[in-house]
C-alpha cells in the first residue's frame, strides 16, 4: 500500500508517494492547474501512482494534501459575499480595527480590502458583561429580521461576533439556531467558535476570514473529493492546516480560515521530522523558493505556535506555527536606491520572465545571477540540465550594476548575496532572539528550491553551528505530509489568579477541553491508545496583557501543580524579559489544549553505509568565486545520487541534485546520514 | 536620482563598504524593534500594554540618533535631547556601565510633555562609551492636575539618575512614585522599560563583537550620511521656491482661535522652515523645540520618502526656526501636555504650504488633533485608583488618486484603541458604542476619512474626565476643490456638570460620546465617480441629502 501526500502549489504539484512497507520513497511532480487545483492533484496522483510506482489508486493507505487555496482567496480576494451580525455599536469594529494606519510614513498605503461592507454589517441590541451578567437579552425578532436582511442583500456567508462571546457564547447560539430556520443554506461562523478569546477586533476579524472562505473551501473540497473517489482513492482523506497538524475534509470546510498557512506549515512539518529522524531535535527551519522564504523554530521536536499573526493584514487568532516570511528568493532582484545603498528584494522576477540567465527578457539582476556569476550554481545549465541557461547575460547584467555601484562585479555578486543573506538572518532573528532563543543551539534545515544554496553563508552569519540538507528538498512539503499525525487545538480564556484556591477551577477548565478533544479523537476514529493531549496555560503578571505559556503538569497533586506553574512562569519570563518581580501576583489566562491523534505514518528507513568510495560521486570540479578567499577557488562537483550513508567530504565543495544545489563553504565538513541527509558542520 | 559612491565615506571614519552598511542598518532596526516589542509586552498599563504609547531608539556615543522603531513619530521630540540634557547635567567621564538615567522635563529633561518618561542606559563595549538605549513610555499618570504652567502639570524630572552602576536609586525611586497616581503601574512599567533597554544593549554589544568596534561606529556614520543623501535627494525633487500656509487653531483649554503662520523655502536639495505663532498660553498647547524638530522631520519624511532611516543624517539638511516664547517654540514655564494637538497642526501647515508644488504628493488636511480622553476615579470593585487615558484617532486626508483613510490614529501618533474587552474589565467604564461619524469625511473627486465617535459611560462612581482636542471651530481643509472634513465636538449626559477647560466629572450611569474630526477631500466633488459614491450612499458613509448637496447628486 502507498501512502500519498500532494502539495498543490502556484507552479508544480508535488505527489510524494511512500511505500507502506519498505519505506522507499517516490516522487512525481505535474503542472498545476490554478483554475480548478483538484484536476491536477487527482490527475497527477493517478498518474504519479501509476508510472512511479505502478498501483493505482485502490493501493493508497492515506491520502494528505497541503493546500493553498485559502490562502489565495484570501490575498486575491475571491471569497464570497458576507455579512456581518455584531453588537450594537460595534458594526464598524471591522474597518477601525485596532485604530492604527498601514504604514507609519507612507501616505499612500491602504488598509487591508474590506471583506464585508458596511451596508452588509447589521447591529442587534444585546449586550452581555465581562462577568457573564447579561445587560441586554438578545431579541429573535431582530436576529430574524436581520438574517432576512442579509439573506434578501446576497450574502452567501454569514459572520457572528457579539462581545465577550468567549465569556458566554449564548448569544451567538441563539443566531446559529434562528439562522438554521431562516436561511439554512448559508455557510455560517460565530466567534467563540473559531477564536474564543479575549480582544473583539482580532476575534472578528479570524471570525470574518473563516465566513469569508468558508464557501471557497466547501466547494474546493466539493470537486476534489468526487475526483478522488474516481480515481478509485477510498483512503482517510486529510489537508494540512496552520498549526502543522492534519484535519479531516470536515473539519476543513467548517474551519477554512485554519488553513491559510496550509502550505508553508507542511514544509515546517517536513523539516520537523527530517531533523528529529536524524537525531536533531532543536532545529531552525529555512524554505527558501523563487520569491519568498519561510523560517520557524522547532524546540525539542515540537514547532512553535503564534497565538495571533496578521496573515496578508488581517489578523488571525487561531493556531498557527510561528511562520516568519520574508519577500526574498532567488527571483528577488537587486538593485541600488537613492541614497546608494544596494538593496534586494522584495521585488522579484518571478518563474517568468525569471532572472537574467533565464533569456526570456529580464535585465535586472537577481540572487540567481548572483549565483551563476559566482559559479555556486552551475553557469551552463539547472535542474539537473533540464534547463539552459546564459551566464553571459547574467554577468553583463551583474557589471551594470557594480559600475553603479563603483565596485568589482564580483564582490558585487557576493553582496547580493550577502544582502540576502542579511535580510533572512533578520527574519530567523524575529523566530529566535526576539522570542529568547539562541539560534547558535539550533540546526538549521535547509530546503525549498534555494535554500541549500544560502544555508552555509546563512547559518555563519547567525553563527550556527550545523546544517541539515534532506536528501529531496525540493520536495520536503509533499513528504511532511506522510509524517504528521492529526492535531487539532482547544483553548478558553478564563482570567484567575495562580493559587491555591484556583486550582479546581483550573482543573475543571482543562477537563472540559480534555471532553471536546475526546470527541473530537472519537470522530477521527482514534484509538486510545493513539491519544495524546498536550495542556498548557499562558500566564502572566497581574497588570501585563501578554502571556506566557507554561506546562500545565494535569496529573500533579494541588501543591506540586501550582510550584510548577509558578516556577514555570519565572523561568519564561527572566528567558524573555531578563527579570522577574517576586512580590507581583501572578494570573492564568487562556487554557490551551494540544490533541494529537496518532496515524499511520510513512517511516523513512535508515540505510546501510555506502559501499563505494565518496571519490567516486565526484562528477567534475568547477570554479566558484569564495569571499572567504576573494576570488575563485576550484572546488570538487558532487553528485547528490552517488553519495550514500557514511560518506564525509569538506569543503569548499558543491553538490548538485536535480532540485538543489549545496554549498560547503571553506572550513565546514559534511557527512551523510543513514537516511541520507547532508550534514553540514563548521 | 542616484548618488554613486564608490565607498560609502564616513564623516569621520574609515570607508565602508556599502553592503556592511547595509546589513548593520538592518541590524540596528530590528534591535530597536525588539526593543519595543519587549517593553509593550511586559508592561501593565493599558496605554502600553494594548495601546503601545512608546518607542525605542538607539543613540551613538556622541547623543546622535541612530535608528527609532516604527512606533510614535511624536515620540523622537523627547528622545533626541536626551543625551545632550544628560551631558550638560553630568559629567560623562564618571559615567559607569549599568548607570540608567530617567527623565521627562520638557525644559532640563529633552522631554515634550511630563506624561512621557525616557530611561536612558550607556552602551559600553570593552570599558570605552559607545552607544545609548533609549525608550520612552508614555505613563498615564499626573492626572486632574491644572495646565496653566508646567509645574501644575506633574512632576518634573531633570535627567537623574534611577540607577547607578546597576544598582537601583531607591530614594529616586521611592520620591517618584510618590509623585505619581497609580504607583503600582508605574512600578513595573518601568520595570518593562528597564527590560527593554537592557535587550538592546546585550544586541548592539554582540554587534561590537561580531563586527568589531571601529567597523560597526564607522558603519553608523555612514548610515546617517546614507540617510542624509536620501533625504537631499528627496528635498531636490521639490521645485525650488518659497511657499507659505496659515491656519487657525483652537482647543479647549484656550477661548477662540489662534493663527499659526509658516513659511518654507526649498533650495536646490536643503529646506529651511519657519514658523510664527502667538505668544505662549496659559493653557497646555505649548509645544517645546523638540517637539517642532520632530514635527517637521516627520511632515518632510513623508513628502520626500517613507524609507529613509529615521536617523540624524535625515535631520541635515532640514533647517527649522521659530519664535522664541510663542505657542510653537515655548519656553519655561509654559505648560506643554496638549502638545499633540499643535503639533497635528504643523503637519497640516507645511503640506498646505507645499501642496501647490508637489500635489500629487500632498493628502488634505488630516483630522488636524490629537482627540485625547482621560478617566480617573477610584474603581469601586477594587478600592483603587485607576486613571484611563485614549486618544482617538479621526480621517486620514484624501489623496490625489484616492481616498483618505476612515478612523484611523494619524500623523505624529500611531496608538492602539483600547479593546472593550481589555478595557471593562479593568476599569468601572463601559463602552456604549465606537464607530465611524457618517458625512464627516470632507466630499472631493476623492473623500477625505471619517472621524470616530466613541461614546463611555460611568458604572458605580463618579469619574474625573479630561476630555480635549481640536478642529472644534475649524474644519480639517480640503484640497483643489475638495470641502472640509467634520469637526470634533463632546457630547456629555444631559445633567452632568459643563466641562471647564476640558474637565468634568461623569457620575454613575452618565456618559460622554466623543466625536473626532474627520478629514479633508480632494479634488472636485463633481467629479467623483458615481459608482464611488453610490458605494458611500449604500454604506451609509454620505447620506442621500449631503450626497445631493455637496456632489450634486440626481439619483
Amino acid at each position: 500500500m502507498w501512502r500519498v501526500g500532494v502539495d498543490s502549489g502556484g507552479t508544480f504539484t508535488d505527489i510524494c508517494l511512500v511505500d507502506q512497507e519498505t519505506g522507499e520513497v517516490r516522487v512525481w511532480k505535474v503542472s498545476s492547474t490554478p483554475d480548478d487545483p483538484s484536476r491536477a492533484i487527482a490527475g497527477g496522483v493517478v498518474e504519479g501512482l501509476d508510472k512511479a510506482a505502478g498501483a493505482t489508486g485502490r493501493d493508497v493507505s492515506y491520502f494528505g494534501h497541503g493546500t493553498t487555496v485559502a490562502t489565495n482567496a484570501l490575498i486575491q480576494h475571491r471569497g464570497v459575499r458576507t455579512g456581518l451580525v455584531t453588537t450594537s455599536g460595534f458594526r464598524d469594529l471591522l474597518e477601525i480595527g485596532r485604530q492604527r494606519r498601514p504604514h507609519l510614513y507612507d501616505l499612500q498605503c491602504d488598509k487591508p480590502h474590506l471583506l464585508v461592507t458596511r451596508d452588509m454589517r447589521i447591529e442587534v441590541s444585546e449586550r452581555i458583561r465581562n462577568d457573564g451578567s447579561v445587560e441586554k437579552s438578545l431579541d429573535a425578532a431582530e436576529v430574524r429580521a436581520a438574517i432576512r436582511t442579509l439573506k434578501e442583500a446576497g450574502a452567501r456567508s454569514i459572520a457572528v461576533c457579539f462581545l465577550y462571546s468567549y465569556v458566554d457564547p449564548r448569544h451567538e447560539a441563539l443566531v446559529r439556531a434562528i439562522a438554521a430556520e431562516e436561511y439554512p443554506d448559508a455557510f455560517l461562523t460565530c466567534s467563540h467558535e473559531v477564536a474564543p478569546e479575549f480582544r473583539e477586533f482580532e476575534r472578528l476579524s479570524t471570525t470574518v476570514v473563516n465566513a469569508y472562505l468558508g464557501p471557497v473551501m466547501h466547494r474546493y473540497i466539493g470537486h476534489l473529493g468526487p475526483r478522488l473517489d474516481e480515481a478509485g482513492v477510498n483512503a482517510p482523506r486529510h489537508i494540512t492546516a496552520s498549526n502543522g497538524g492534519v484535519m479531516s475534509f470536515e473539519m476543513a470546510r467548517n474551519q477554512p480560515v485554519r488553513t491559510v498557512l496550509s502550505g508553508p506549515a507542511t514544509g515546517v512539518v517536513g523539516g520537523l521530522k527530517t531533523g528529529v529522524l536524524a537525531g536533531f531535535p532543536n532545529l531552525i527551519t529555512f524554505d527558501m523558493g523563487g520569491t519568498s522564504t519561510d523560517v520557524a523554530l522547532i524546540e525539542e521536536g515540537k514547532a512553535k505556535l503564534a497565538g495571533e499573526m496578521d496573515v496578508h493584514g488581517y489578523p488571525l487568532k487561531t493556531p498557527m506555527l510561528d511562520i516568519h516570511t520574508v519577500g526574498a528568493g532567488g527571483g528577488s532582484i537587486a538593485y541600488i536606491d537613492a541614497g546608494g545603498l544596494l538593496k534586494v528584494g522584495p521585488r522579484s522576477a518571478g518563474a517568468h520572465p525569471g532572472p537574467v540567465c533565464y533569456g526570456l527578457g529580464n535585465e535586472e539582476p537577481t540572487v540567481t545571477d548572483a549565483n551563476v556569476t559566482l559559479q555556486t550554481l552551475n553557469p551552463t545549465h539547472l535542474l539537473g540540465g533540464r534547463m539552459k541557461i546564459d551566464q553571459g547575460k547574467a554577468k553583463a547584467a551583474i557589471a551594470r550594476l557594480a559600475g553603479r555601484l563603483g565596485l568589482d562585479p564580483m564582490a558585487t555578486a557576493q553582496g547580493i548575496l550577502s544582502v540576502v543573506t542579511a535580510n533572512m538572518a533578520k527574519a530567523i532573528r524575529v523566530i529566535s532572539v526576539q522570542r529568547g532563543h539562541d539560534p547558535r543551539d539550533y540546526t538549521l534545515v535547509a530546503f525549498g528550491g534555494a535554500g541549500p544554496l544560502h544555508a552555509s553563508r546563512l547559518a555563519r552569519e547567525l553563527d550556527m553551528k550545523r546544517i541539515l540538507v534532506p536528501r529531496n528538498p525540493g520536495i520536503l512539503c509533499a513528504l511532511g505530509l506522510l509524517l504528521t499525525d492529526l492535531q487539532t487545538n482547544y483553548a478558553q480564556t478564563s482570567i484567575m489568579a495562580v493559587e491555591a484556591s484556583t486550582i479546581a477551577r483550573m482543573r475543571a477548565t482543562f477537563a472540559e477541553l480534555r471532553r471536546r478533544a475526546d470527541e473530537w479523537f472519537q470522530r477521527e476514529g482514534i484509538a486510545p491508545e493513539g491519544r495524546t493531549v498536550n495542556a498548557t496555560v499562558d500566564m502572566r503578571y497581574a497588570g501585563q496583557n501578554y502571556e506566557l505559556p507554561v506546562a500545565f503538569p494535569a496529573d500533579a497533586d494541588d501543591e506540586t501543580l501550582l510550584a510548577t506553574l509558578r516556577g514555570g512562569f519565572e523561568r519564561a519570563h527572566r528567558l524573555m524579559y531578563g527579570y522577574i518581580a517576586e512580590e507581583e501576583p501572578m494570573q492564568a489566562v487562556t487554557f490551551r489544549l494540544e490533541a494529537i491523534g496518532a496515524v499511520p505514518k510513512a517511516e523513512i528507513k535508515a540505510r546501510p553505509p555506502a559501499t563505494g568510495k565518496v571519490e567516486d560521486a565526484i562528477v567534475g570540479t568547477r570554479d566558484v568565486w569564495l569571499a572567504e578567499a576573494a576570488g575563485f577557488v576550484s572546488c570538487p562537483i558532487y553528485d547528490r545520487e552517488r553519495l550514500g550513508p557514511g560518506h564525509c567530504f569538506a569543503g569548499p565543495a558543491i553538490v548538485e541534485q536535480m532540485d538543489a544545489t549545496t554549498v560547503l563553504l571553506p572550513g565546514q565538513s559534511a557527512s551523510v546520514d543513514p537516511y541520507l541527509n547532508i550534514i553540514v558542520e563548521g | 536620482m542616484n548618488a554613486s559612491p564608490a565607498m560609502l565615506k564616513s564623516t569621520g571614519g574609515a570607508p565602508v563598504d556599502p553592503i556592511t552598511v547595509e546589513v548593520i542598518g538592518n541590524a540596528l532596526s530590528s534591535i530597536v524593534e525588539e526593543m519595543g516589542e519587549t517593553l509593550v509586552r511586559a508592561a501593565y498599563s493599558t496605554n502600553i500594554k494594548e495601546r503601545r504609547d512608546s518607542s525605542t531608539c538607539l543613540f551613538d556615543a556622541r547623543g546622535r540618533t541612530l535608528c527609532q522603531a516604527m512606533h510614535i513619530p511624536m515620540h523622537l521630540g523627547s528622545l533626541i535631547g536626551v543625551v545632550e540634557h544628560i551631558s550638560k547635567r553630568h559629567d560623562l567621564s564618571d559615567l559607569r556601565e549599568g548607570d540608567v538615567f530617567v527623565g521627562n522635563d520638557a525644559y532640563t529633561g529633552g522631554g515634550t510633555h511630563l506624561p512621557d518618561i525616557v530611561l536612558a542606559e550607556p552602551i559600553f563595549f570593552q570599558g570605552e562609551l559607545v552607544g545609548w538605549a533609549t525608550n520612552l513610555a508614555h505613563h498615564a499618570d499626573f492626572v486632574d492636575r491644572g495646565h496653566d504652567h508646567i509645574f501644575q502639570e506633574g512632576l518634573r524630572i531633570p535627567p537623574v539618575r534611577l540607577y547607578r552602576a546597576g544598582k537601583l536609586q531607591q530614594d529616586v525611586m521611592d520620591l517618584i512614585l510618590l509623585n505619581m497616581q497609580v504607583p503600582r503601574e508605574r512600578l513595573n512599567d518601568f520595570r518593562a522599560q528597564m527590560a527593554a533597554n537592557r535587550q538592546g544593549i546585550q544586541r548592539f554589544q554582540s554587534l561590537c563583537t561580531r563586527y568589531g568596534k571601529d567597523l560597526l561606529l564607522a558603519a553608523c556614520d555612514a548610515l546617517l550620511d546614507y540617510a542624509e543623501r536620501l533625504t537631499r535627494a528627496g528635498i531636490a525633487t521639490i521645485p525650488s521656491g518659497v511657499y507659505s500656509f496659515e491656519d487657525t487653531f483652537d482647543g479647549d483649554e484656550i477661548d477662540g482661535s489662534v493663527v499659526f503662520k509658516c513659511r518654507i523655502e526649498v533650495k536646490g536639495d536643503e529646506m529651511h522652515l519657519d514658523f510664527d505663532a502667538p505668544p505662549q498660553v496659559r493653557a497646555g498647547i505649548n509645544l517645546v523645540w523638540t517637539g517642532l524638530l520632530a514635527t517637521v522631520y516627520y511632515a518632510v519624511k513623508t513628502l520626500i520618502g517613507a524609507d529613509v532611516p529615521p536617523n540624524e543624517g535625515m535631520f541635515r539638511p532640514i533647517h527649522v526656526t521659530a519664535t522664541k516664547g510663542s505657542i510653537l517654540n515655548c519656553v519655561e514655564p509654559a505648560a506643554v501636555n496638549a502638545r499633540l494637538d499643535p503639533c497635528q497642526r504643523v503637519v497640516d501647515l507645511i503640506h498646505g504650504a507645499l501642496a501647490p508644488a508637489i500635489p500629487d504628493r500632498i493628502t488634505a488636511a488630516h483630522n488636524g488633533a490629537c482627540i485625547s480622553s482621560t478617566f480617573s476615579g477610584v474603581n469601586p470593585k477594587t478600592g483603587d485608583y485607576y486613571v484611563y487615558l485614549e486618544t482617538i484617532g479621526g480621517g486620514f486626508g484624501a489623496r490625489a488618486a484616492k481616498d483618505g483613510l476612515d478612523g484611523v490614529h494619524a500623523h505624529l501618533t500611531n496608538t492602539s484603541n483600547l479593546p472593550v474587552e481589555a478595557l471593562e474589565g479593568e476599569y468601572p467604564l463601559v463602552v456604549e458604542r465606537y464607530e465611524l461619524v457618517d458625512d464627516s469625511g470632507g466630499a472631493g473627486k476623492h473623500r477625505g476619512g471619517t472621524g470616530l465617535r466613541r461614546q463611555i459611560r460611568a458604572e458605580g462612581h463618579t469619574c474625573r474626565t479630561f476630555i480635549h482636542g481640536s478642529r472644534r471651530l475649524s474644519s480639517p481643509w480640503g484640497l483643489f476643490g475638495g470641502g472640509g472634513g467634520g469637526r470634533c465636538h463632546f457630547t456629555y449626559s444631559q445633567d452632568a456638570d459643563p466641562p471647564q477647560k476640558g474637565y468634568t466629572f461623569l457620575k454613575h450611569g452618565q456618559s460622554v460620546t466623543i466625536v473626532t474630526p474627520g478629514a479633508g477631500g480632494y479634488g472636485e466633488p463633481a467629479q467623483r465617480d458615481r459608482a464611488l459614491l453610490e458605494r458611500d450612499i449604500a454604506d451609509g458613509k454620505v447620506s442621500l441629502t449631503e450626497a445631493r448637496r455637496l456632489y450634486g447628486y440626481t439619483g
